[in-house]
Order: structure tokens, then sequence, then C-alpha cells
């Protein structure tokens, strides 16, 4: 029997692709295309939709408030992708043989059980003005004038990306881990024999071997991050003043808020597109020339 | 392959051939404990909190520390939570969606994902790419064009647009985690099957999902929390009680003008449980699934 | 084994397939002759037990009256109700009764035609018993499309014993205000609670000093767009507000906090003044979870007047809350209308008794056994000189935003009061 053969057969393929694909045409790609259409329209998404061209790209193009929502988005995609450093070192130490690694890690995925709601909360209760835990500790320590963490417009972007990055701990951790656990055990132990360091063997051996779940956290990680709406719209609805409005918590307020479904959508659609560039660029930029095999 | 010794993850370190004996290595052992630990204290501080900020009332929440005791605990809460409304029914609607997408998605992202990774044909990159775009869309573009489409397909106030929602939403986040695992799962195992005459049926259900087991694993994780706490498609496409979800019980304490956040706490504390349960089931399943496989493959 | 998979993998596909065309089982309920009034609030029985009561006795008494009929409820929370009427309208798809807010909310709705005008329902009586200016809130063009619910104005609520504390007594005018606001900031007590996170709350604190300066038609007039923003007394209004900030007038990080929030530091008695709306007022004297000594110690004062300024005492920031709508493309619109009519009327018999909430019906206060705090509030009621409507509510969805998202940076300092005028008068002229 010839593998290719065997593993080239297309009523195969089909049956194993298109129960899934069909799904996300209907579901996901119908809207897509929907939404890239009301983006055509002047509409307020209740009475008659007007057909306007382009007018809602262009004018989002030149809309500042777009763009100071876009570069939040984008630098919350940055301290996202830098956090998987620390996630993967958790997860090394984790998945290596020390005392205790299966508890401390079902403990550090706890906080990921929680909903948005919860983690919202207990962050305001955090970041409290007067009452809160930070401030309180500040206060403690000897400073006299505490932050105003979620009201100052030059931190709250800033104190809210905290919370939805550690929000996305587990998650991270959690990958990292299982890919750690799949990496053959005779590999190590071979390079143990052969005298290599714990760090030699995370850096030389694991690494590479999870080369593939990395890129794939980071275009998760970015991706996620540029569409980021929960922990924004609860905590401080974009505010004070805008400045930590990010594209889709903009999108809600044009949307919803402000009865523009045109533009919303528009901005939606946008949207779209910038991730789909960036998906592209972070694929070429962390393309290997060769896959890692063993 | 010699894989079977992963189940020993929490046994001593002295075991392993490396030296770990000099007192620099005790001490940098014990500082990586020390961090560990740190670390550990503040992932849980969380549903401590939850548990104290669900004895409260409204103005103990707001006024006192939130790492205090109540001096008189409102267990009624939890009464009022338990009373009010459908909750048992909500409970059982909210397991049902969550499990049913869970198994559908992770079933469907795996064949997917053996079709592009195992499987010799030229769109595979092409597929892959219409996958990926649908991590791309925020959530509340979908709404009106869900809506429309799933009230031409009459399952307005059904249970399947949930369940199916759920599915095709989580679908390419899926594929992405099981995509990363399969590149990496060794090829020779299958190709000795395919010599052996073993079909692509067998070869996917005994070989390729019982060796992708802490991946699934992993994924049906991260799966059943997004279901489990989503509410935005619930509330946008179900109108009957009967079919609401628990997170419609938070909903139930935020009024017009104020809000009831012990009982919200109280809520989320019961939500919590049976996540939690399931969660340290399944967490062991990364652990243990790859050793299993890798015998029967 | 190769063809059990092939067939459970077809059944899959099937199963998604057949799913996807929707033969999906779509139940028939029982009893065909029954007309079903699908109905949507958003008084959850959670944190709204006394409304949701008197809603589910209404419901009930009118399903006993009309034995053909029945009501089916669903209940969301404030803004997931919103949301969903957003969707629910993209579509054509509203119930046959709902909740809707006045004036610029409606308007998108009626130019929609998706709201049924509800004259027909007012004439032969109803329109008298309520309060006069009301339901004009839900008028478009001559037609009503929305019975209102609630009636509230906004007093500055205060704490007697930190007032007594600092020998502070009820301000008469904005200077004496000023005054017990810079004394209390000097004794390091918060003077003013604010949760300025939802921007509407701030927006009162804009009103009452727009109204004080300029007259109570100085705000409406810019917004209905026969005056203007660039109303010098509109300007003023904007620099007192930014001189309140300075004197350290409001709790810290106010600009960061929800109402909920802002609220709690008067309710602990930290900070000494709160305006809000009227529908707090169960807080201060029924709401059994709050420490009776604290009830006691809460009074109420009206938003003092400015000096040289041309507003008048009793001219109040408020008006009706939300108000009922009928489907215009309802398939039951005439029992639809018949149960709004019945409903409003119920409403207004309990619902100030029941559940504390003051009904846009009129309300005859020697009949009913009220605390002095509500009595109170509703003799103001009667007196009221003028009832401006909240300005996010008067503007349509687009403005509002624009409005609220000055208004904070108007008190975070990030937009000069110029700046703060000139950029309403942008939006407004837009529109």
């Amino acid at each position: 029997m010839n593998v290719n053969n065997v593993m080239s057969n297309k009523k195969i393929i089909a049956i194993y692709v298109l129960p899934a694909l069909l799904l996300i045409l209907a579901l996901i790609y119908v809207p897509i295309l929907l939404t890239g259409y009301y983006g055509l329209m002047k509409w307020d998404g209740i009475g008659k939709m007007d057909f306007i061209g382009l007018a809602n790209y262009t004018s989002l193009i030149k809309d500042p408030k777009f763009w100071g929502s876009a570069y939040h988005s984008f630098l919350l995609a940055l301290f996202s992708a830098i956090s998987l450093i620390g996630y993967l070192l958790v997860s090394i130490i984790l998945a290596g043989k020390i005392r205790g690694a299966d508890l401390f890690r079902k403990i550090y995925l706890i906080p990921m059980l929680l909903a948005s709601v919860a983690i919202a909360q207990l962050w305001l209760k955090i970041y409290h003005p007067t009452n809160g835990i930070l401030n309180n500790l500040l206060t403690s320590m000897g400073v006299e004038n505490t932050p105003e963490w979620l009201a100052d417009p030059k931190i709250a972007l800033y104190a809210i990306f905290i919370p939805i990055i550690w929000q996305y701990a587990g998650f991270y951790i959690l990958i990292y881990y299982a890919a750690l656990k799949n990496i053959p055990e005779s590999l190590i132990e071979a390079a143990k024999i052969d005298g290599a360091s714990a760090w030699q063997i995370a850096v030389k051996i694991k690494l590479p071997l999870i080369m593939n779940v990395i890129k794939i956290t980071i275009v998760l990680a970015v991706v996620g991050s540029l569409k980021y709406f929960d922990l924004i719209y609860v905590m401080t609805d974009g505010g004070p003043n805008g400045s930590s409005e990010v594209m889709a918590s903009y999108m809600y307020h044009q949307a919803f808020r402000g009865f523009d479904f045109g533009y919303g959508s528009a901005i939606g659609f946008f949207l779209l597109i910038i991730c789909l560039v960036v998906t592209w660029v972070i694929t070429k930029l962390t393309a290997s020339k060769e896959d890692v095999n063993y | 392959m010699s894989t079977l010794q992963t189940k020993s993850s929490a046994l001593p370190v002295k075991k392993s051939s490396t030296p770990l004996s000099s007192v620099g290595n005790k001490a940098a052992y014990g500082f990586l404990y020390v961090v560990l630990i740190i670390l550990a204290i503040f992932q849980i501080f969380p549903i401590v909190w939850l548990f104290l900020f669900s004895l409260k009332n409204n103005q103990e929440v707001f006024n006192m520390s939130p790492l205090s005791f109540p001096a008189d605990p409102k267990w009624e809460n939890y009464v009022r939570v338990w009373t009010e409304g459908n909750i048992s029914q909500y409970f059982l609607n909210s397991v049902v969606y969550t499990v049913s997408a869970v198994v559908l998605t992770v079933l469907l992202a795996s064949m997917v994902t053996f079709a592009i990774t195992r499987m010799n044909w030229k769109l595979n990159k092409l597929v892959l790419g219409l996958f990926m775009v649908g991590l791309m869309i925020p959530v509340h573009s979908t709404l009106i064009p869900l809506f429309n489409t799933f009230s031409k397909l009459n399952l307005i106030d059904n249970p399947l647009s949930i369940i199916l929602s759920y599915t095709a939403f989580n679908l390419p986040i899926t594929i992405m985690i099981l995509l990363g695992f399969y590149q990496t799962l060794p090829k020779e195992v299958e190709e000795a099957a395919v010599m052996d005459g073993a079909s692509v049926h067998r070869i996917f259900f005994r070989i390729s999902l019982p060796m992708s087991m802490p991946v699934m694993a992993t994924a049906g994780i991260i799966n059943m929390i997004y279901n489990w706490n989503e509410f935005v498609f619930v509330n946008t496409f179900i109108s009957s009680e009967k079919y609401k979800t628990l997170t419609v019980g938070i909903q139930n304490f935020i009024g017009q003008y104020t809000t009831d956040w012990g009982a919200i706490g109280a809520t989320l504390m019961i939500s919590i449980l049976p996540i939690l349960l399931a969660f340290l089931v399944m967490s062991n399943r990364i652990v243990e699934g790859i050793a299993a496989g890798s015998v029967k493959g | 084994m190769n063809k059990k998979a092939h067939t459970l993998l077809l059944v899959l596909m099937l199963a998604v397939f057949s799913i996807l065309t929707g033969c999906s089982s779509s139940e028939e309920t029982s009893g065909n002759t029954k007309k079903t009034i699908k109905f949507m609030h958003l008084w959850p029985a959670g944190s709204s037990k006394q409304q949701n009561k008197i809603v589910t006795d209404i419901i009930k008494q009118y399903e006993t009256d009309h034995k053909d009929i029945k009501v089916e409820v669903e209940v969301l929370d404030n803004e997931q109700y919103k949301n969903k009427i957003k969707v629910l309208s993209s579509s054509n798809e509203l119930p046959d009764v709902g909740f809707t807010w006045a004036a610029g909310y409606l308007e998108p709705f009626v130019k929609g035609e998706l709201f049924a005008p509800l004259d027909d329902v007012l004439d032969g009586g109803l329109k008298e018993s309520f309060v006069a200016g009301t339901t004009e809130a839900f008028a478009i063009k001559g037609k009503t499309y929305g019975l209102p619910l609630e009636l509230n104005i906004a007093p500055i609520y205060y704490n007697k014993s930190i007032f007594a504390k600092y020998n502070l007594e009820v301000p008469e005018t904005y200077e004496e205000f000023q005054t017990i606001v810079k004394t209390l900031a000097a004794k390091g007590v918060a003077p003013i609670a604010l949760g300025n996170k939802d921007r509407w709350t701030g927006s009162l604190w804009y009103m009452y000093l727009a109204d004080r300066i300029g007259g109570s038609e100085v705000l409406t007039k810019a917004i209905d767009r026969t005056g203007s923003f660039e109303d010098p007394a509109l300007k003023t209004a904007a620099e007192e507000i930014q001189k309140l900030v300075d004197e350290k007038g409001f709790i810290k990080g106010f600009n960061g906090l929800s109402n909920d929030e802002g609220k709690s530091e008067f309710m602990n008695e930290k900070a000494a003044m709160y305006l809000m709306g009227s529908w707090e007022l169960p807080n201060f004297t029924t709401n059994e979870e709050i420490a009776q000594e604290f009830k006691d110690n809460i009074g109420y004062f009206k938003f003092p007047v400015v000096e040289g300024g041309k507003g008048d005492i009793n001219s109040w920031v408020g008006g009706p809350g939300v108000g009922m709508f009928v489907s215009e493309n309802s398939k039951v619109k005439d029992d639809a209308k018949d149960f709004v009519k019945f409903f409003v009327e119920k409403w207004g018999e309990q619902s100030v008794t029941n559940a504390g909430v003051i009904p846009a019906t009129k309300v005859d206060t020697a009949k009913v056994d009220l605390p002095k705090l509500y009595i109170d509030v509703l003799t103001d009621l009667n007196n009221a000189s003028n009832l401006t409507l909240f300005a996010d509510v008067q503007m349509n969805a687009s403005v509002a935003e624009t409005h609220l998202n000055l208004i904070q940076s108007l008190f975070g300092k990030e937009v000069t009061p110029d700046d703060y005028v000139k950029q309403h008068e942008e939006a407004l002229s837009k529109e």
C-alpha cells in the first residue's frame, strides 16, 4: 500500500473537512460578508439602508479616534505577545520534574475559569482610588499621592492591560504545558546522559520542538488582542476620554450606543483586514526554512 | 518512544541523573519554590476573594477591604440565588450547551486538522486560512447578521442556534491549538499503519485521536470555559426562560439603577464549581493521555 | 471499524446539514386559539423584586380578565435589554410590547416605523391621568409613541450628620454651596460622591449649572437647534464644573468609578453629598438592607440658585424614565394596546406604594401612606416650575455619545470650556 495514495483520497478529505467548513461558512463568513456590506450603507440599524459606497471607509481612515483606538489595540497586542515569554518560562518549569508541579499547574490555571464579570469586579476592587488593595498598599508604604488608576487618562490603558494579560495566563500556560508534555521523554533523557544542563535542554531541545506551537500562540495572542473587548467594556468603557478605547469597543460604541450601524460595521470589517495583514506578516516573519522533525 | 514515565512528573527531582546535591543548586531550587508559591498565592487569590465577595451585601462589598471576612456573612445570598428563578433549569441548559458544543467542536476540529496536516491535497493551506479568518471578527459585528441568518433558518429561540454558534466560533481557535501539535506528532506510526493496510478512518480514530489526547483535553478545557461563561449569544438568540443559561442568573441581579453584588458573587461561585471540577478531571488527561495513547499506537 | 466510522461521519454530516437547513423540530405550543403578546422588560426578579412582582401581578390579572390572551415575558438587564432591542429592530422582530426611553432614543424607532402611535390609547381619559409634560417627552411630530412609567427629579441628597459636624447648613445659593464644598474639602471630607465613568452622572451637574446660570431653556434650545450651544451661559457652566473639580469637590478618581461605586462613597458616609434621581429614595427610606440610622441621616435639597443667574430653584432636571411601546408590526397590535393601557393604569396605582417608583401618572399624596421623603419629593414635583429631560435622552444617540464623552473630558480637565462648547455645537449642527 502506498502511503501517499491512501492519504490523498479526495472523498475522505471532503468528509473530514466539509462539515466544519460549511458551519464556518454559514455562521462566520456570512456575517463577515454582511458586515462588509453594511459598511457600505448609511444605516442606524433600524430604518432603511442607504447605499453610500465607500464613504464610511473613507471617513474611518480620517477618523483620529479610530486610529487612537487602533494604536491602543496594537499596544495590547505587543504586550500580550511579550507576556508569552513569561508564560513559556513558567510552563517549562512546571513541565520539568519538580516536586508539586502538578499542583502548581492546577492552581495557576484557576483564574482562567472565572467569567469576565468576576475578573472585572476583582480588578476594580484592586484599582479603587480610595479603598482599593493597591492604593492601600501604597499608602501603607508612605506614598501620599496615590494614582487614580482607571481615572487617569495617562495610566488607565496600561492599568487595564494587566488584568487582560493576566486573564489569559492560564490559557497559554495550559497550551505550552501540553506541548512540552508531548515531547518524547527519550530525547530529554538522551541529552541528560550527554551532560546537558536543564537550561540547555530547555533552549536547545524543548523550544525548537514546540516552535510550531509557539508560533501559533503568537498569532492567537496578537489577533485576540486586536479584537479584544470584554474587560475594557466593563472596567473603563473605553474612558476616561477615550484613553482606553480599543477597536472593538469603538465599534460597539458606534454601532450600539451611537446607533450608527453602518460605520460600526465598517470598523468591524476594517478590523478584520488589519488582523489578516498582521497575521500574514507574523507568518512571514516566523517562517522557518525547514520544519522541525525528529 | 518511551513515554510511559511521563506520569512520574510529581516525583522528586533527585531521581534524575543530573547531580543536584550542590549547595548552589539547592538555593536555586529554594528560590524557584518561593517564586512558584508566590505566583500560586496570586492565582488562588481570586477564588478566595470571590467567595468572600459572595458573602457580603452591597454596603460591605464597597466599604470593606476585599479580603476581609464579613462580620455577619450573608449566606442568604446563596439561598436567594438558588430560589430565585429557574436555576436548576439554567444549570441543565448550561451543561447541555457546553458539553455538546465542546464535543462537536473538538471532534470537527480534529478531523479538519488531521486532513490538513496528514492528508495530501493542494488546497489545504487555503482551507486553513479560511478557518483562521474566523478568529478575526469581533463578536458584536456578528450579532445582527447572525440573528438574521438564524431567523431565516427558523432557529431563533432554539438551543441549536447556541450550540452551532459556539461550535462555529470556537472551531478556528481549536484548530489552531490542535495544529501545532499535529505538526509535531511523529508520522512514522501512521505510515506503518498504512503499510499494514489500515484505512484512513482507522488511523484517525485509533492512532491520531488517542495520540492527541493531551491537546484535545487542552482544547476541550478552553472550549468548555468559553462556552460556560458566554452570554451575548444566549441573550440575543434565546428569549424563552426554559432555554436560558446560568449566566442569566447574573443578569437577574443587575437592576435599572442598582445592582445586587453579593448575589452576583454567589451566582458566580455556584457557576464556577462544576467547571472547576470538570477542569481538574480533564487537566489530568493532559498528562495521562500521552502515555496511554502511545501504548496503543 | 471502517464502515462504522464511515457511517458515524455521515450521520454527523447529515446532522450538521439538517441543522443548517432548518429541519429542526419547531414546536407548536398547544392551544392555538390563544393569542400571545410578547413583552420584554428590564426589571429582573433578583434586583428589582417589587417592580417585577407588580409586573407579574398585572399580567396575571390581565390574563384572568382576558382568557384568550397569554402574555409571554422576557426579562433582561438594562444593558443587555438595549442591545437586544437593537438587534431585534434590525430584523424587524421587536416584541409586541416593550420598554423604550424618551425623545432622542425614541426617534430612530419612530422614523423606522417600528413603534405604533398610541394616541388612541391616550384618548378617553388616560391622557389626563398623566402628569403634564410626561407623555409629551414620548411624542414626535404630534404623535405619542410611548407611555411613561416612571417620573423622576434629581435632588442633591446630603448627609445631615456630616453637615452638623462641620456646622454647615443647607445652601440656598451656589455661593453658599461653594463654601460648603471648600469647607469639607479643607477638612479632608469628600464633598460630593460622583461615579463619572457612566458619564450621564456628571451630565446632571452640568445641566443644573446651565439651568441656574442661563435659565431653564438655554440647554433645551441648544439641543433642539432653536438656540446655540455657544451661548455664554453654557460656557460659564462648563467653567464652573472645572472650578468644582479644582476645589476637590468630587471624590477621588471619580472619572474611573461607576455610578454604583460613586454612590457607595455616599452610602458609606465618606462623602457628604450626592446628586441623583429620585429613584434612589428607597435606599434612604424603605430598603431594609440599609441601616435605619443612616437612612434617618439623609435629607435632600434643591440645586441652589446662582446669583445673577436666570435659573429658578424650582426648576428640576429629571423627567420620565422608561415608557411602554407597542410594536407597529405586531400581529396583535390592538390587544397589545389594550394591554398597555391596562398596565399603565394598574402600574400607577401600585408602583409608588409597593416598589417606591414614582409613576408618571398622578399620585394623590393624601390617599397613599408614604415615607416623608417621598411626600416631599412628590410635593416638589407638583410645584416644579420646569422639568428638563436628561440631556443625553434629549439628544439623538450619536450626539448623546459626543455629549457624554465631552462631559467626562470636561470633568477630567482634558478639554477647555471653549472647546467643550464648540465641539457640542459642531456635533449638534451636523444632525
